[in-house]
């Protein structure tokens, strides 16, 4: 890769020169792509801190200079439209938040024993606890303290089930549509070696979700 | 759970698509002095009369419909230019022209909102549908080509909305020629296709009482 | 025939609509889990008469060896069975947490079983303590946001309302420039409609 520590972020490069600079996301552009990725990937991504953080603080201050343009008698028209992009923002925020909250209610028991956990932040770590427990408990009342001996575990099918077979997880063999911003080049998409994909900048693949899995993770592919 | 179809292959809602349109830059000309706008996706203005300057379409549209500015349309959808491109979509069967990533939900969004601004507005609109048109037909005959050997599919040029309409119906054809394809299912259907009872050593002698 | 009961609970799970509910089948459920001690007592018998014959049970392959392996494959289908409906059920009442809010409409309350409108409540809570830590509701702005006002024609003579700060004349054929939250009631009672641009 020609950028070596960029993080995937698009920066973090020293040959910043006055062209590049516009070409700098801006916050709500890195939520948006963070939104976007984890809509479209069929698993729970990285937690993205810094973007929450950030996004979270241009919220608070944009709320507080809309509430002194409303007491300083603005007029209304500037008032609403930075409203707008307030409610834009805060739109982008919820819905990546609440997006990782339904892949967490969905997998919970797989998330919780993988190392996707450490995908979570703390708060969805607490979250992501109780949602289990709470399946847990309903599935045993239900269900598992009704079987016989032998049939009562929650992951396993019976205890001659030598691992967890009854654990929902996500389709990682599904397809998902991506487009990369940089030319990443041949791209070897199994562990064969026969199918080889070249990724151009900008092109749009329909391509295996597994496959492009550490391009995801690695900010060097985008989905849409 | 196990060989369940996933149901939600539709991931982004046509709302959701045109919220995502709606950040494309668009040039407008404002009819009133503004202030500059320090907005969270970016700093616009200052507005002044008759003065060109370039806007979120979101912001666009809430001047427009404010009385506050005219719209410039896009570059791409002059008369001319769109007819170039339908010429171009009919006359190449397997290649997709380029447009902007958005020009389904930029159109209908002007189309809507600012039809006065747009020169011809009958005529760009109906090429603009007869374009898409024709490449949804292109997409359409693509679907045919996917078989059991289709690992990767490249689409250039595809646009947002047809991504999105598109994307139920490919990822389910790849997803069932993927299945299908797998040799491991060739070889010993048996166990491929009941993944479930992998691991298990069948009745144990500890679940015998006592 | 073995595991056609437990196939009817997942046939009623798959035939209704998307996330749709039917009332929780009791009856099939405890058919169900009726029919799975009968297999476990069918294998404990097999496997102990297979022992008292002095027979090594690992390496048997006996009629008895496979009989109790038809029994376990059929309790473990069960199991699968039964833990997919009341699993998939659960699935399904907690996306309502994000469609109705933490209070159950009595028409769904009533499909439920007792089991589920807990797991409902604790499933809500839940989600509730991790939005209060967060100190944003997660549960508004379903839909992306549009332009908060919008510009309405009055069909419908409506007077003079009071909105905002202001008294507005809402007389049949004016157009205004409203609040989206104000206008929209009289859009739905049929007063109002947008005007595009």
């Amino acid at each position: 890769m020609a950028s070596g520590s960029d993080e995937g972020l698009g920066f973090g490069s020293e040959d910043i020169d006055a062209s590049s600079i516009s070409a700098l996301p801006t916050e709500v552009e890195l939520l948006k792509r963070a939104w976007r990725n984890e809509k479209a990937s069929p698993e729970i991504l990285q937690f993205q801190e810094d973007v929450v953080t950030n996004a979270r603080l241009q919220i608070e201050h944009m709320e507080e200079t809309v509430e002194a343009y409303e007491e300083d008698g603005k007029d209304a028209l500037t008032v609403s439209l930075y409203q707008m992009d307030l409610d834009r923002t805060e739109f982008l925020l919820r819905s990546y938040l609440r997006t990782r909250l339904q892949k967490i209610e969905k997998y919970m028991i797989h998330i919780s024993k993988t190392e996707l956990w450490n995908r979570l932040s703390k708060a969805e770590q607490n979250f992501a606890t109780s949602c289990k427990e709470n399946m847990e408990n309903h599935l045993k009342q239900s269900v598992l303290s009704r079987l016989p001996y032998g049939y009562q575990d929650f992951c396993k099918q019976s205890i001659s089930s030598e691992e967890d077979d009854m654990v929902p997880q996500p389709q990682l063999d599904t397809f998902v549509f991506c487009k990369s911003k940089k030319t990443v080049g041949s791209f070897q998409l199994d562990e064969g070696g026969d199918e080889v994909v070249d990724l151009i900048a900008d092109d749009l693949y329909v391509l295996r979700y597994k496959s492009i899995k550490p391009l995801v993770e690695t900010g060097q592919i985008d989905l849409v | 759970m196990a060989g369940q179809s996933d149901p939600h292959l539709s991931i982004f809602s046509a709302a959701e698509v045109e919220f995502l349109a709606e950040d494309e830059l668009v040039k407008i000309i404002p009819n009133m002095s503004i202030d500059a706008l320090n907005l969270i996706c970016g700093d616009f203005g200052p507005f002044y009369p008759h003065i060109l300057t370039e806007v979120p379409i979101w912001l666009a549209m809430a001047l427009k419909k404010r009385g506050k500015c005219t719209i410039q349309p896009p570059d791409w959808m002059s008369l001319e230019n769109l007819t170039q491109v339908l010429e171009a979509e009919r006359d190449s069967p397997r290649e997709f022209q380029p447009l902007p990533f958005h020009y389904v939900e930029i159109s209908r969004l002007l189309f809507d909102h600012a039809r006065e601004d747009i020169p011809d507005v009958h005529m760009v609109r109906t090429l603009v549908e007869d374009i898409r048109d024709v490449r949804f037909h292109k997409v359409e005959s693509g679907f045919e080509e996917i078989n059991t050997r289709t690992h990767a599919v490249k689409l250039k040029n595809l646009s947002a909305m047809e991504v999105n309409i598109v994307r139920p119906f490919f990822v389910r054809a790849l997803q069932a020629f993927y299945k299908h394809g797998d040799p491991q299912m060739i070889l010993q259907p048996d166990t491929a296709s009941r993944p479930t009872n992998v691991g298990d050593r069948g009745p144990r002698r500890d679940l015998r009482p006592r | 025939m073995y595991g056609r009961t437990a196939s009817r609970l997942v046939k009623e799970l798959a035939s209704n609509e998307a996330n749709q509910l039917s009332s929780f089948n009791n009856d099939l459920v405890d058919q169900v889990i009726k029919e799975c001690d009968e297999h476990h007592l069918e294998l404990q018998n097999m496997m102990r008469k297979i022992q008292n014959e002095g027979l090594d049970i690992q390496t048997t392959r006996n009629a008895d060896h496979f009989g109790s392996v038809i029994h376990h494959l059929s309790l473990s289908r069960n199991k699968r069975c039964l833990m997919a409906y009341v699993y998939n059920r659960a699935q399904i009442i907690q996306d309502l947490r994000w469609k109705v809010g933490h209070t159950l409409p009595q028409e769904i309350k009533e499909k439920l079983n007792h089991r589920e409108v807990e797991y409902f409540k604790n499933h809500s809570d839940a989600l509730e303590k991790y939005i209060s830590g967060l100190d944003l509701d997660l549960t508004v702005d379903m839909v992306p946001p549009k332009d908060p006002y919008l510009k309405v024609r009055v069909l419908e003579d409506i007077g003079h309302v009071p909105l905002g700060d202001q008294s507005s004349n809402l007389a049949q054929h004016s157009i205004h420039f409203l609040k989206r939250t104000d206008a929209e009631r009289f859009i739905s009672l049929g007063l109002m409609e947008e005007l595009p641009g």
